[in-house]
């Protein structure tokens, strides 16, 4: 039956044994947050994760510009699940959120149209002599990190907490919209309530911020990013979500969609340039974190080594209140030594040592 | 011997001491046929026991209420309150009414009235219902009206904003409701001029598809609207609310007509909750059930157009009222007296049978 | 030639995306593109749902299809089921297939998109990497993507990336063989068929150089 209530909204997430499909945004923009998930899935938590170095792109970004056929997407997608299947997993974790909608839509029309799941079968064969099962869980990262958010609160020596005077640190979260919007049942809380990222936060210790805009888009739009002269479409989307959020004075932006968290992270940088405002009171901008960064910093990994310095809002304001010690020359330093330091923006503030 | 027996045994069983359980009960006791009303309320009068004023001439609730109940009285209908019937099964040409494992009565007709259900409005989850104390639903402000339950803002704001949304849970298929409830349109133009008559300063916005002002004098009462109470009508769907500035709620919709987005901060939002199955009726053979609706099951389905009332698939077994679908007071009356007269041709041709 | 109306009905996002619509207006409240475009996905359902041939072709020769952002907040909404951002899917497939996508400003710019995303996916099996993000185009990137293309491999090997190299890992050179099955897929499927019509665009408008 159909949930009645956004409470009714829980998935079955399995325990262990996962395929893991990489995401080109989070690669490209947040490499140590993908190290840092596999990281604490196999290490911290001796899962088995598997990974086969010949996937690739889904193509998701490429079909929502409209350049890819339906036929072509559907069939890449078919290449993925034998990799799968080959490998023996039939559990497939997903990094990017863009991914999590293809392979949820594409599982759907094939339910929905066996006659195109048999077309797909033989585009693959013919074409790589492939084939491929079903998944039988489809898995977001955030799914699973909030799945397993009690294991990884219990094993943290942190708390989402002001530690020098024990506030609750206010957390907005920021739910990537092809994470729920198109498959409610696919996702922790549905549509328009997801605790994907809210119970992840609470279980912490944080404090949620319900803000007006919190389901509006962030505005990637994809072609309207990828088009220079576009852009504007994705900056003025942001604006409103931080224009959103500011009175509610949050510590923490908190994300589970790569694109989501590099656009959250850099237009606030962009707006600072344009009209010499920041969305916190110290004029170093809110920072932003996505579900594995939060995760690998409670479980105490190295801020540096997890890539943080590649955000252009500076996370040390959130490390302190956190209470997180952190070692400040090695931020911009590099397995070959001291490297140079990046350039200072006009208004945001940053903090070099 | 049978125990059921000792049961109390009437003409005809009506199940719902609502209007139209009152109604029917009154028309067929008027006839002369022995009359049982079980109602699993404590008190008589169903939904009405809730609403304020009524459409379109403002008429009060209670008033009607009182006069219905007078009549029900005088006439020594028995009552059978706070028993509510869960189960019919066939005996012979009549029924035994149960209530779980307790057999509560036999008769030989029985008339469902057991009206309908507001839509649970926590279900259109973008509203959010249940979570913002401003948002409302259309029974609540009735609440409201008769001083049961407080406003949602405060003693200072003379001006509140206010938004009556239509259609919630009516003609909606994510919540399997595709039918139109009918009468929340007039509802909300009726609870619009309520508002702007107890704050005049207030901006009240009614935001539509259709407006369905079928009924005697609605239309007239939508222009009365617009024109002595400065009631603006928008139309377009809401498509969500979530917390504002303040206590307030940030709202948006199209008004389609403009084509353009609206954004608004609205005081108190009414959600329009329409008119739902209060029970799923599941026939077997030789008894009827009355269950909990699931997603997307209907109302009670009645035979064709020369029949109000006759359920389909079943001998002696009636409906009345809003278990069938939609309606308003007048139209419950009405069908009341239409049910009633079937019944009688049915019972009467039972006799005939049983003569020859 | 079939009509265009026929064309678009054997799409199926045109049929998941629109059995009727009652012109409520919630897809355009709700839609990100709405508030920033002169665009309203309610009017673009209305006009599809009229069924006009003429409508049709000047939609697909228009500006509107090209706004969405693809976002699909209007699916979650829709009190008829309707996915709005499906049935644009489906109007641009086919004002790209058609070759009317030319006659917009937002639609020649498939021509620059399909050059740029397209072409990277069978030549790095990304659909982005950070080598596309020059900072002299994407100055909202900041001084640090500035930093960060010059570390380079320094700085993505510390934060647990294989960086373009050989092997396992995040942003990994693909494996032999992987981009031809890519090829292959491309080719069965229609992709590089569909492209093809994007570059008869292109030539028609003589854009041939790097618009
Ligand atoms: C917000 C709102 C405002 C309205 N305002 C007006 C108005 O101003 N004017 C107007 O004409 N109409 C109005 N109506 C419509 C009006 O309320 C209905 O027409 C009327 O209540 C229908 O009467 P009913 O007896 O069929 O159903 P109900 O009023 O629902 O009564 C059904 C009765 O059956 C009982 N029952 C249910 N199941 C069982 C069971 N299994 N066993 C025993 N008893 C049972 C219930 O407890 C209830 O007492 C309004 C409706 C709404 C939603
Ligand atoms: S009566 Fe009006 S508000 Fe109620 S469901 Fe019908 S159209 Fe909507
Ligand atoms: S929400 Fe659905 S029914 Fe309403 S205007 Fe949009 S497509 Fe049409």
């Amino acid at each position: 039956m159909t949930p009645l209530l956004w409470k009714d909204y829980q998935k079955e997430v399995p325990d262990n044994h996962y395929f893991f499909v990489r995401s080109c945004i989070r690669q490209t923009f947040f490499p140590g947050a993908e190290a840092a998930l596999l990281d604490i899935l196999r290490n911290s938590l001796g899962l088995d994760v598997f990974e086969d170095r010949r996937h690739t792109t889904c193509t998701g970004i490429a079909y929502h510009c409209d350049l890819v056929p339906l036929e072509t997407i559907m069939t890449v997608i078919a290449r993925q699940l034998s990799l799968m299947t080959e490998a023996g997993y039939r559990h497939l974790l997903v990094s990017c959120v863009t991914s999590f909608g293809i392979y949820l839509e594409m599982l759907d029309m094939w339910q929905h149209h066996p006659e195109m799941l048999e077309q797909t079968r033989e585009a693959l064969w013919k074409s790589t002599r492939r084939s491929f099962e079903l998944p039988v869980a489809l898995v977001h990262t955030s799914d699973l990190v909030y799945h397993l958010r009690k294991p990884i609160a219990d094993r943290s020596p942190h708390r989402l907490v002001d530690k020098s005077t024990q506030r609750a640190l206010r957390v907005v979260d920021h739910v990537g919209c092809h994470y729920a919007k198109i498959f409610p049942a696919g996702g922790f809380g549905g549509a328009e309530f997801p605790s994907v990222l809210s119970g992840l936060a609470e279980t912490f210790g944080g404090e949620m911020v319900d803000y007006p805009e919190r389901r509006h888009c962030c505005g990637f739009g994809f072609r309207h990013y990828l088009l220079q002269e576009n852009r504007g479409y994705s900056l003025s989307n942001s604006r409103i979500k931080f224009e959103s959020m500011e009175a509610f004075a949050p510590d923490l932006i908190l994300t589970n969609c790569p694109g989501c968290n590099m656009f959250l992270d850099r237009w606030q940088y962009t707006l600072a340039e344009m009209s010499g405002k920041t969305y916190d009171r110290e004029g170093k901008g809110i920072p932003v974190l996505s579900h594995e960064e939060l995760a690998a910093l409670m479980l105490g990994r190295d801020p540096w080594t997890l890539g943080l310095q590649m955000h252009q809002v500076q996370l040390e304001p959130l490390l302190d209140k956190i209470g997180i010690v952190y070692q400040a020359r090695q931020k911009y330093s590099m397995l070959a030594g001291a490297a140079s330091l990046p350039g200072e923006p006009s208004v945001l503030k940053v903090s070099f040592q | 011997m049978n125990a059921s027996e000792y049961l109390p045994k009437d003409e005809v069983a009506i199940i719902g001491g609502g209007p139209a359980g009152m109604q029917t009960a009154l028309a067929l006791s008027e006839r002369g046929f022995s009359v049982r009303i079980y109602e699993q309320k404590e008190q008589l009068g169903g939904h009405l026991k809730g609403w304020h004023h009524l459409f379109p001439h403002g008429v009060a609730a209670s008033d009607l209420l009182g006069q219905l109940k007078e009549q029900v009285l005088a006439r020594a209908v028995p009552l059978h309150l706070g028993q509510s019937v869960d189960r019919l099964q066939k005996v012979g040409a009549g029924w035994v009414l149960w209530q779980g494992e307790r057999p509560l009565g036999r008769a030989g007709v029985v008339v469902l009235a057991n009206g309908f259900a507001l839509f649970d409005a926590r279900r259109k989850e973008e509203y959010g219902y249940g979570l913002y104390p401003s948002v409302l639903t259309a029974a609540d402000l009735e609440a409201v009206f008769r001083k049961e339950q407080p406003w949602p803002f405060g003693s200072d704001r003379m001006a509140p904003q206010v938004g009556f949304v239509h259609c919630v849970g009516s003609r909606d298929l994510k919540c399997g409701s595709p039918h139109c409830s009918k009468l929340c349109c007039v509802t909300a133009v009726k609870q619009a001029m309520a508002v702007k008559s107890l704050f005049p300063e207030a901006q009240v916005y009614c935001f539509y598809m259709d407006l369905r002002m079928h009924g005697l004098e609605y239309e007239e009462l939508y222009r009365k609207a617009q024109v002595d109470y400065g009631v603006r009508f928008i139309r377009g769907r809401l498509s969500e609310a979530a917390p504002g500035q303040g206590k307030r709620l940030h709202v948006k919709a199209e008004d389609t007509l403009q084509g353009r987005p609206l954004h608004l901060q609205l005081d108190m939002l009414v959600l329009m909750s329409g008119m739902v199955p209060a029970f799923l009726l599941e026939q077997q053979e030789r008894a009827v059930f009355l269950k909990e609706p699931v997603f997307g099951s209907g109302f009670v389905p009645v035979q064709g157009l020369l029949a109000a009332g006759s359920v389909v698939q079943q001998e002696g077994l009636f409906a009345s009222g809003a278990c069938k679908g939609p309606a308003t007071l007048p139209e419950v009356f009405a069908d009341a007296a239409a049910v009633a007269r079937e019944v009688e041709q049915y019972l009467k041709s039972l006799k005939a049978v049983a003569h020859a | 030639m079939a009509s265009l109306l026929s064309q678009l009905k054997d799409d199926i996002r045109f049929s998941e995306g629109l059995s009727a619509c009652m012109n409520c207006g919630i897809c355009t409240a709700v839609c990100p593109a709405a508030a920033y475009f002169d665009y309203d996905p309610r009017r673009i359902c209305q006009l599809v749902q009229t069924g006009d041939e003429q409508d049709l072709e000047n939609l697909l020769k228009g500006e509107e299809i090209w706004m969405c952002g693809q976002c699909l907040s209007c699916k979650a909404r829709c009190p008829r089921g309707n996915v709005p951002g499906y049935l644009i899917q489906a109007l641009r497939k086919l004002s790209q297939q058609s070759g009317h996508f030319i006659h917009s400003r937002e639609g020649r710019k498939q021509i620059r998109l399909k050059r740029r995303i397209g072409h990277s996916i069978l030549e790095t099996g990304y659909c982005v990497h950070p080598q596309m993000v020059e900072p002299e185009t994407h100055p909202e990137q900041g001084p640090v993507w500035v930093w960060a293309l010059e570390q380079g491999a320094d700085l993505y090997r510390r934060c647990g990336s294989n960086y373009y190299g050989e092997g396992e890992g995040g942003l990994r050179k693909m494996a032999p063989g992987v981009l031809d099955e890519l090829e292959a897929i491309f080719e069965e499927t229609g992709g590089l068929r569909f492209w093809e019509a994007i570059e008869r665009g292109a030539e028609e408008l003589k854009l041939n150089t790097e618009p």
